[in-house]
């Protein structure tokens, strides 16, 4: 039954015999582990199709969207880690096993004639090859792709004559973006993907013109089914472990923090098979204005080099021209072996690129931490959001731009070179403002406002001090004069004064009465004085203290009456519009005083993010 | 399809000249019809004149950086530079777009593009801290932004400055224009 059903498909198709030319293939000088090579890389790049094409169903190519949907893959979906785990050590197989694929061709001298044009097609797929690691680079849109693609493309922007309309095309325009993304998408799945197949096609279509190179004392045949299927398979499951291997003990492929354009500190490396070439840039030889002899020149003469050994035969003798290509191949690897390791060590050694990485891992950790937490997540503006809109990451760094060089926080200011060029801690000269606004700040400062923490360091704000001197509150009072100040911190955006006071918590607790004895003095609160007359000194109106409403007034106004007016204009901290401190920078800057932010998990507690 | 009319045989030259030429003709058209948009589509960034890149804030593209008080005399500080841009189909508000080093010598304000020259990485402090320093190809810049070694093609790309009083008083506002140029080539060309 079956038999008469394969000979009715073989009648109507052909297909017995499509599939016996392609089994009983004679392997001249019978089959080899040394071939099995060319049917490595194919297998790597099977593994490429299936996983790229599973990636595909679950990536989305947009500046806002692609860290996302990456870190989707990688973090939520079932298998997702796996999945790009094999593409990412999958991709790196693919160019090891092309080198030694080429290496075994050359060793064997099969570039030679007739095979001059398998050669060719050869170096082709090479380069298809890279291209394919070059655009699947930046596709997570993470720090890491978008600096190493930014040095790549300036790179092919160096070209003489087109190269700096090749950039354009190649990039989209002049800023990295939407464009560049969508445009190395289309080239990584489907342009070059096509161009793969159609030269692999042709490759070996080519080779089964012309056969195996068998070593020149090897005799006998043997059909390509089923001794050397047997050992490409093998050579193929090896392959696929060790790939597999790779993505199970990294767990998964890496995914730095999302691209942000305007760091000004990310160490950006190539992919570790293109160290070589980025070490080769920093040698002076290569670098200034001979730039494109290290980036185009002698990269080019390698490669037109390489094309051209099948020619060599014809210039010299046979075995003078072999013994020449293979010294050329294995001392080019031994260069890029030796650039490689400098490249390593120097980076190794390097404190400062170091410190810049340890600064950028925070940055992904908290990043994929962010992006996961039920609390968080990814926005809908875009992954770039995840840090930009966190307090921790993005609100610490602008405490540390615009508050330290005065304030403190948790006890330090932030590092300046000092006139020698060392590193010193900024002076404080104003309060201590982690807690900002808290219950706790604001006990401590009650019980000693002299403390550094407090208003110690600005001798202008004397006010405090000179109360506790006189205050004759009574400890238990003070606890609830406590508790009645944290509360303003507590005062909605839009309460106004007469709200609060209506509100019955408000109106019958116990702090309200010592509050208005002692601070009512000199803060004046409301203008019917129910929390005190105020006038006895000079001192800033504490209605919604603490609040994010009372805290932005006080930055963007410390000059008001109604905060430190009354200070020298010297004493004065100064104020910051919206030119000086964005709506955005603001925000983050509130949230962090206010504690509202997701804490990092307690492992990598301690940790600042940036 | 049947077997081949045994009309084949009587075609005569003329006829067979005809279907050549008109099959190289039609084939033309279909592939002058697909590539030529194609070729246009591809090239577009390059074919399309007006690419709204930045639409810096400020009328006349300076914005304010920081204050002169803000400066220790020598030291250099980073800025981030703010700006509204447009990625393809999307317009985003006023965000992070760059970053400069200023640097200030009594009342005299420099300000450079913290990108790199040589080929675009973020350029940051060396590690002596009397210089700046690139972290990817080692190129390196005194603080009058000169370059020290032979990896960057041109000394860090200065950008315009103003300082003008600031509302508030007598501490100036420093304000900087930001500017892409084209890296690793010796000459300041700005992109267009």
């Amino acid at each position: 039954m079956l038999k008469r059903l394969s000979d009715w498909l073989d009648n109507r198709t052909g297909y017995k015999h499509l599939l016996e030319e392609a089994l009983d293939e004679p392997v001249h000088g019978g089959a080899r582990w040394r071939y099995v090579f060319g049917s490595a890389v194919t297998t790597a790049f099977m593994i490429q199709a299936v996983t790229g094409v599973l990636l595909m169903t679950a990536y989305s190519p947009s500046s806002s969207t692609a860290w996302g949907s990456v870190y989707y893959i990688s973090h939520q979906m079932v298998g997702g880690w796996f999945v790009r785990g094999l593409h990412h050590f999958g991709a790196q197989a693919m160019v090891v096993l092309l080198f030694l694929h080429l290496l075994q061709v050359l060793i064997a001298g099969a570039y030679r004639a007739p095979r001059e044009v398998n050669w060719w097609l050869g170096m082709v797929l090479l380069f298809i090859t890279l291209a394919f690691s070059l655009t699947g680079y930046l596709l997570p849109w993470d720090q890491k792709g978008y600096w190493a693609t930014k040095v790549a493309t300036n790179i092919m922007g160096i070209t003489p004559l087109i190269g700096a309309e090749v950039q354009k095309v190649v990039v989209g325009g002049n800023e990295y973006g939407n464009q560049t993304l969508t445009r190395f998408y289309g080239l990584h799945v489907g342009v070059l993907p096509g161009l793969l197949v159609l030269t692999l096609a042709a490759h070996v279509a080519v080779f089964r013109r012309h056969g195996v190179t068998a070593p020149p004392k090897a005799t006998g045949s043997d059909p390509f089914w089923p001794k050397q299927v047997f050992m490409d398979t093998v050579a193929s499951v090896a392959v696929l472990g060790v790939v597999a291997f790779f993505a199970v003990a990294e767990r998964g492929a890496p995914l730095d923090a999302p691209a942000e354009p305007s760091s000004s500190d990310y160490p950006a490396r190539p992919e570790w098979y293109f160290l070589s070439l980025f070490q080769m840039l920093k040698m002076p030889a290569f670098a200034g204005e001979n730039e494109v002899i290290g980036a185009i020149v002698v990269p080019g003469a390698i490669v037109v080099a390489l094309m051209a050994f099948p020619l060599l035969d014809k210039l010299i003798p046979r075995k003078l021209a072999h013994f020449l290509a293979c010294g050329l191949v294995f001392a080019l690897a031994g260069a890029a072996g030796v650039l490689t390791v400098q490249a390593m060590k120097e980076d190794a050694a390097n404190a400062d690129f170091q410190a810049n990485r340890v600064k950028a891992d925070a940055a992904r950790k908290r990043a994929l931490f962010l992006a996961g937490h039920p609390e968080a997540g990814v926005p809908p503006e875009g992954s770039r959001y995840v840090l930009l809109n966190d307090p921790l990451h993005t609100g610490m760094s602008v405490l540390e731009r615009k508050c330290l060089a005065c304030h403190y926080f948790d006890g330090k200011g932030v590092l300046e070179r000092g006139a020698e060029g060392k590193m010193v801690m900024t002076k404080q000269i104003a309060s201590d403002l982690k807690g900002f606004g808290s219950r706790e700040w604001l006990s401590g400062l009650l019980a000693n406002p002299s403390d550094a923490k407090y208003f110690g360091t600005s001798p202008q704000l004397g006010g405090m001090a000179r109360w506790k001197k006189s205050s004759k509150l009574k400890p238990d009072e003070l606890e609830k004069v406590v508790d009645f100040v944290a509360l303003f911190s507590k005062v909605g955006a839009e309460e106004t004064i007469d709200d609060w006071l209506g509100r019955e918590e408000i109106a019958e607790h116990p702090g309200l009465e010592p509050f208005k004895k002692d601070c009512g003095r000199c803060h004046m609160v409301d203008p019917e004085g129910i929390l005190g007359e105020g006038g006895e000194e000079e001192a800033p109106n504490l209605f919604a203290w603490g609040s994010p409403r009372w805290t932005r007034r006080m930055i963007r106004h410390p000059n008001a009456a109604d905060r430190y007016g009354f200070l020298d204009e010297k004493d004065q901290m100064p104020g910051f519009d919206d030119t000086e401190l964005t709506d955005r920078e603001m925000s983050v800057l509130l949230r962090l005083l206010n504690g509202d932010f997701v804490p990092n998990p307690p492992e990598t507690a301690g940790e600042t993010s940036h | 399809m049947g077997a081949s009319p045994p009309s084949t045989r009587t075609l005569d030259t003329d006829r067979r000249t005809f279907h050549k030429v008109a099959s190289i003709f039609l084939g033309s058209i279909l592939g002058v019809v697909l590539s030529v948009p194609g070729v246009a589509f591809v090239l577009s960034p390059i074919l399309k004149r007006s690419e709204g890149a930045e639409d810096d804030s400020g009328s006349d593209g300076f914005q304010p950086i920081a204050k002169i008080s803000d400066l220790e005399e020598g030291i250099p500080r980073v800025f981030p530079i703010l700006g509204k841009t447009t990625d393809a189909w999307v317009k985003y508000p006023e965000e992070p777009i760059g970053a400069v080093w200023v640097i200030r010598k009594g009342q005299e304000v420099k300000a450079f593009s913290a990108e790199c020259p040589h080929l675009g990485c973020a350029v940051g402090l060396g590690p002596d801290g009397n210089s700046f320093y690139c972290p990817c190809h080692t190129s390196s810049f005194a603080f009058d932004g000169a370059a020290q070694n032979k990896i960057p093609p041109r000394g860090m790309d200065s950008l315009e400055v103003k300082t003008a009083p600031s509302p508030s008083g007598d501490d100036p506002e420093i304000r900087v224009k930001f500017q892409r140029f084209r890296t690793a080539i010796p000459e300041k060309t700005p992109l267009a």
